[in-house]
């Protein structure tokens, strides 16, 4: 794992200024030099150390994909396209006033309110979308407060600033919602514990769900409040393909944008990410492309298979299983991000031996490279 | 009051110190002193932007003889009385001589250039000990100590005005000093006057 | 500590040379004194404002210099003595108003301008030298050489304008002003002043009782005569002197404060025998026989004067109209450069300049305590750079500034002009200022920034300005952005008074330079009546003023005001002698240079109330220094620093 070898002047120079950063926010919040604001992350005042928790935490500064794997699962990382599994089925909740609100199942609005009841966790970092729809991260300490966050608006938002402000000597036990960036700065956070700020073993429980691309805060908020009133926005969502198409809810009706018109808003870092799945979650939820209002759910580790299981027992949710035609849709479509992540990190770096910010032995490499398209 | 001839004149006397410190008010107080024994006084004065926490100095010219210039010349000091330390040698710097005596209160007051970082503080024996090698005579009055035991750092001009007089290195009387302190501080003018006379306690 | 009306003719006081011209104008039986504070001048109506009711006088601060002079000629023309006070930039506003009142001429009663020059700016902006102006537009000009003159001249000078009937000039420098000397008192009149405009024609005086510039030939004419008859009363005035030998080596001729100067350089190489010393002190018109006489004395002669050649230049051209037998020494001074011709003189310089002439060497000090001193000096003496006082507002505007302009992204800059917040240029408020003038040029500049959209100008204008500078020079040029649409925020640092120069009064505190309460021009109303989005913010308040900011750049349009109001501390401190809150920090939580921190208050903030301990690695509170505003606290990252209501 990378050790705190660099700054937040590499940090610039290597990752914000360059098109890598994701705004996950873990470089944020934890100090008065860097902080989010409206898109950005801002530097404040220059700090004289040369080396940097803001360094050591971003997932795009160093992620050894064999020590990260071995940290969290302990085996190598390999060219399993959907990352290591315990269970992967479809699940719903069984709550009216969830589903109503929900963005598919709301499996992820249902977990977290039951993780807070049951005690697994004394509060949770979500996203919230504000009136105005800008999306801003969110300590939720009730169910109340989490169903306030279901609902996906496809933009970045710095969950993991919200982490750094975490007061050192807090003892509550903290679940988050994250994107795969984040999960990633979370589990670099968990190997080298940061200092000074938030204690990162109460940190019990990160749910993680399905990105293929995040839109800029900044640049994509602006073409939504030129286009249409932001306040009458009720939901927005991407239909599967081959629909192409960007919708959104409105009090009075639904406005729809070509997915090429939107994607020139997806983060430039998003090109270069090789996970679809947040493959180092404890549990990961996605949407059931082809089963309207159901999510994917996979399990990974204990704590992710325990909290489900609680689940499935107290009727919080319904689950089924995941047809086979599904799963195999759901992994050509992670291997194609992965495929295509590192065929853009190869054109730009122009060799296998740099892969700018990413370690993956050569037999991935070549594995990934490689692989055939999975026939159904 | 006809003045008594003095040994050297002009008598040149410099109060240095920090901005803020209440240097203007010692020289006020000594000059006046001087004028009512029918001297000469010429007291030159850096104040204005200097006020905000950069270096202050008053120079003191006492003469029978002449008006003197508000500038005493590069190495000319007869006597240094120094608020601050590190004032007080950036003066033995420029003014000082192998005859200068020097007053200095032991309570550093660190620039922003300390504090931020970009300028070291000399450790302060040290630093007293190269005023003490750069003077004839050198006093050290823990003023700031004793003043705000008195209720206030403010007090420490007071005192170190009373051990000026109060160490005889100044050719005037306790009395007129006095009286000059009386009409100066119409605020606090009692614990004024036993700050005055701490000073003269410290250098006995 | 004697008042400036202190009824004790013949006595010595310690005066500074401001006071002395105060007493001066006392004792010549002034009824009015207008100026604006401005350092080295502030004291003269600082000093005749304490003493003004007792004495049955009117002093006050004006809102400008301009208006200052203008309200001064105003009580001349209706038979009061007048004075008006100013610094060398003051001269530069006025200067309009000069060009015409010395046409239109004074009335019954004398008018005297006193300018303060500061040599080397000290407390300024700029260095400028303010004799020329007599020269340029005709007034007489006297300069006086020590603090006696002081008083005694400006008691003169209102006798000359009233004989010459036109405004005169007194110009003083710094270490005349601010340095303190003995000054033997004259007696104060017991007068009644009677003020009344005279509507007749007198044909016999030589100024008709209109007050016009026009017709401008005879104008013009009248003001050359006056000249000529003033140049006729200096060649015989006691402020003119030589002392020294008969025939000398050198010759100084010298005015102002480098008299003393020059008095102390010659006693210090002990060449009293060989060098002389004419005094000048009425210098324009310059008395030009009584100048050839003393020309003789020596081959050589020294010019010593500050800033500019101004002496140097006017007796060179004197020398060109003398008839070629005259005597042709060699000068030298500024023009030959063993004088600088910036920046203030010193006894030093004057020695240096006499040895270099004479070819004589001079130390003052013993060789070797000289190299130990400086060694000492150049290794041990940390600098001590200006900053905003403890608790000033400043500071804590300037922060709420910076991190809005950095949040917004859009290099954005600040303009701004004279008064404490210049020190924005430099640590004390965060290197935040980008352009610096005169007063009121900061929301001039702006004006000018804010129209440069069409050619793709994007970054967000601040323009700062202090209150007083704010009705001084401001409101004309918040009146243009708002007319002709520019886009920028006036940032009006509003802390109760005219801090710099020593908290005196302006029109939106309420209270008179004579201590009468009287009517609040209230800046926030005067503002939305000129039609501008007006905003109050608390600086201590960083997060609703950064928030204030940014929503203020982000809305474009025409100028828009951000008032930052909170008193300056100095006067706070005044006023309350407790301290707001106790500031402590608390070791357990100060993470002092670690990530996370990385001394930001020491560092950055750099208040000079936070100091370091280097030794235990965390920063603590200097009870000597720390005024208790609690500011600090909401800007440590870690809550270390603590606050506790007193």
């Amino acid at each position: 794992m990378a050790e705190r070898t660099k700054g937040y002047k590499e940090l610039f120079t290597e990752v914000i200024e360059t098109g890598l950063c994701a705004l996950c926010g873990a470089c944020a919040d934890g100090c008065p030099y860097l902080v989010y604001y409206k898109g950005r992350i801002v530097l404040l005042d220059n700090c004289t150390l040369s080396k940097g928790q803001c360094y050591e935490y971003c997932p795009r500064t160093y992620i050894d994909m064999d020590a990260i794997s071995q940290q969290v699962f302990g085996v190598p990382y390999s060219e399993d396209e959907i990352g290591v599994t315990k269970e992967v089925f479809v699940a719903r909740s069984t709550d009216a006033h969830i589903k109503e609100k929900a963005q598919y199942g709301g499996v992820v609005t249902t977990l977290l309110s039951l993780a807070l009841t049951e005690g697994f966790i004394d509060s949770a970092i979500l996203t919230k979308t504000s009136v105005d729809k800008v999306p801003t991260p969110f300590l939720a300490q009730n169910a109340e407060e989490v169903l306030q966050c279901t609902g996906s608006n496809y933009m970045a938002c710095p969950v993991v600033a919200r982490l750094n402000q975490v007061p050192r000597n807090d003892s509550n036990k903290l679940g988050v919602a994250a994107m795969p960036c984040q999960v990633l700065a979370i589990t670099k956070m968990k190997k080298v514990p940061p200092e000074n700020r938030v204690n990162i073993s109460n940190v019990k429980l990160i749910v993680g769900l399905f990105c293929t691309w995040a839109l800029s805060p900044d640049g994509f908020y602006q073409f939504l409040a030129k286009n249409l009133d932001l306040s009458q926005v009720e939901k927005f969502d991407v239909p599967p393909p081959p629909t192409n198409r960007f919708d959104v809810y409105t009090t009075s009706g639904k406005l729809s944008f070509s997915l090429e018109e939107i994607r020139q808003y997806a983060l430039p870092t998003c090109a270069y990410c090789l996970d679809m799945t947040s493959e180092f979650a404890d549990i990961s939820v996605g949407s059931a492309e082809g089963v309207a209002g159901w999510n994917i759910v996979i399990t990974r580790t204990d704590i992710g298979a325990e909290l489900v299981k609680v689940a499935k027992a107290k009727k919080k949710i319904e689950t089924d299983r995941l047809p086979s035609e599904n799963l195999a849709h759901l992994k050509e479509a992670a291997l194609l991000k992965k495929k295509r992540a590192l065929n853009e990190i190869i054109k730009r770096t122009g060799s296998t031996d740099n892969l700018l910010y990413v370690r993956l032995s050569p037999r991935v490499i070549e594995r990934l490279l490689e692989y055939k398209w999975i026939k159904r | 009051m006809s003045a008594k001839k003095l040994n050297k004149d002009p008598l040149n006397l410099i109060i240095t110190g920090v901005g803020g410190q209440g240097n203007v008010i010692i020289s006020l107080i000594i000059g006046n002193a001087f004028v009512k024994e029918g001297y000469l006084v010429t007291v030159g004065e850096t104040y204005g932007a200097s006020q905000r926490g950069g270096p202050v100095m008053s120079q003191l010219r006492i003469s029978t003889e002449s008006q003197y210039s508000p500038f005493i010349p590069d190495g000319c000091a007869d006597i240094i009385l120094g608020m601050e330390p590190v004032e007080t040698l950036r003066m033995l710097g420029r003014y000082g001589n192998s005859s200068v005596i020097t007053m200095v209160n032991s309570r550093p007051i660190y620039s922003i250039d300390v504090t931020a970082g970009q300028a070291e503080y000399p450790e302060l024996q040290s630093l007293l000990n190269t005023i003490k090698e750069l003077s004839a005579k050198t006093w050290v009055i823990n003023a700031t100590a004793e003043a705000q035991k008195m209720g206030s750092p403010v007090f420490a001009n007071a005192i170190l005005i009373g051990a000026l007089i109060g160490s005889g290195i100044l050719p005037i009387d306790k009395t007129s000093v006095e009286a000059v302190l009386r009409e100066t501080f119409l605020r606090e003018i009692v614990t004024n006057l036993a700050a005055f006379n701490k000073g003269f306690e410290l250098v006995k | 500590m004697a008042s400036i009306d202190i009824d004790a003719p013949g006595t010595s006081q310690l005066f500074i040379g401001n006071e002395a011209i105060a007493r001066g104008a006392l004792e010549a039986g002034i009824g009015f004194a207008a100026a604006y504070p401005g350092t080295p001048s502030s004291e003269i109506l600082g000093s005749l404002a304490a003493v003004a009711k007792k004495s049955g006088i009117y002093a006050e601060w004006s809102v400008n210099e301009k208006v200052a002079v203008e309200a001064a000629a105003g009580a001349s023309f209706a038979g009061i003595r007048a004075l008006a006070a100013m610094k060398q930039n003051g001269i530069n506003v006025v200067s309009d108003f000069l060009a015409n009142v010395v046409m239109s001429g004074t009335g019954k009663a004398g008018l005297v301008l006193i300018s303060c020059d500061d040599p080397s700016a000290i407390s300024s902006s700029n260095e400028q030298d303010t004799r020329p102006i007599a020269k340029w537009l005709d007034i007489p000009l006297v300069e006086p050489g020590d603090f006696q003159e002081a008083k005694d001249m400006t008691k003169w000078l209102f006798d000359l304008s009233e004989e010459l009937g036109t405004l005169c000039m007194l110009r003083s420098v710094t270490r005349i002003a601010h340095a303190r000397g003995n000054v033997k008192l004259g007696g104060l009149p017991r007068k009644e002043h009677k003020a009344y405009f005279e509507q007749l024609h007198d044909l016999k005086r030589v100024t008709p009782t209109t007050f016009m510039p026009v017709p401008s030939s005879i104008r013009h004419s009248f003001l050359h005569m006056k000249m000529d008859r003033a140049r006729e009363k200096f060649e015989l005035s006691p402020f003119n002197r030589y002392v020294g030998p008969d025939k000398a080596g050198l010759l100084i001729v010298t005015c102002g404060s480098c008299w003393l100067y020059s008095q102390d350089a010659v006693k210090a190489l002990k060449l009293d025998d060989k060098v002389g010393i004419l005094k000048l002190g009425t210098l324009w018109p310059l008395p030009e026989k009584f100048v050839a006489e003393y020309l003789n004395k020596s081959q050589n002669i020294l010019v010593v004067e500050e800033i500019d050649p101004f002496l140097e230049r006017s007796i060179m051209e004197m020398i060109a109209n003398l008839p070629p037998s005259s005597p042709h020494p060699t000068f030298y001074g500024k023009r030959s450069g063993h004088l600088n011709a910036y920046g203030e003189l010193n006894p030093d310089m004057v020695i240096k300049a006499i040895a270099n002439i004479l070819h004589i060497s001079y130390q003052s000090r013993d060789i070797e305590y000289g190299r130990k001193a400086e060694a000492a000096t150049k290794s041990y003496v940390p600098g001590r750079t200006l900053t905003f006082c403890p608790g000033c507002p400043h500071r804590a505007t300037f922060w709420a500034i910076k991190n809005a302009l950095k949040l917004d992204g859009r290099n954005g800059l600040v303009t701004g002009d004279i008064g404490c917040y210049s020190m924005a240029l430099g640590p004390a408020g965060f290197f935040q200022l980008r352009t610096m003038h005169c007063m009121g040029a900061g929301s001039g500049v702006a004006n000018g920034l804010g129209k440069l959209g069409q050619f793709g100008f994007n970054q967000p204008v601040l323009a700062v300005i202090g209150d007083s500078t704010f009705y001084h020079a401001g409101i004309p040029a918040l009146i243009n952005g708002i007319y002709n649409q520019s886009n920028f925020v006036l940032i009006i640092l509003d802390n109760g008074g005219t801090a710099m120069t020593g908290f005196q009064p302006h029109p939106g505190t309420g209270m008179t330079a004579m201590g009468e309460p009287t009517k609040v021009v209230s800046m926030e109303a005067l503002c939305r009546s000129l039609g501008a989005r007006v905003e109050l913010c608390d600086p201590f308040d960083f997060k609703s003023t950064t928030a204030t900011l940014l929503e203020m750049m982000a809305e474009g349009g025409g100028a828009k005001v951000v008032i930052m109001r909170r008193e300056c501390e100095l006067v706070r401190s005044r006023k309350e002698k407790k301290p707001p809150y106790k500031v402590y920090v608390d070791p357990d939580k100060c993470i002092g240079e670690a990530c996370g921190c990385d001394r930001l208050c020491t560092r950055v903030f750099q208040c000079p109330g936070l100091i370091w301990d280097k030794k235990a690695g965390k920063a603590k509170i200097d009870d000597v220094i720390c005024t208790g505003c609690g500011v600090c606290a909401d800007v440590c990252p870690q809550g270390a620093i603590i606050k506790e209501k007193t």
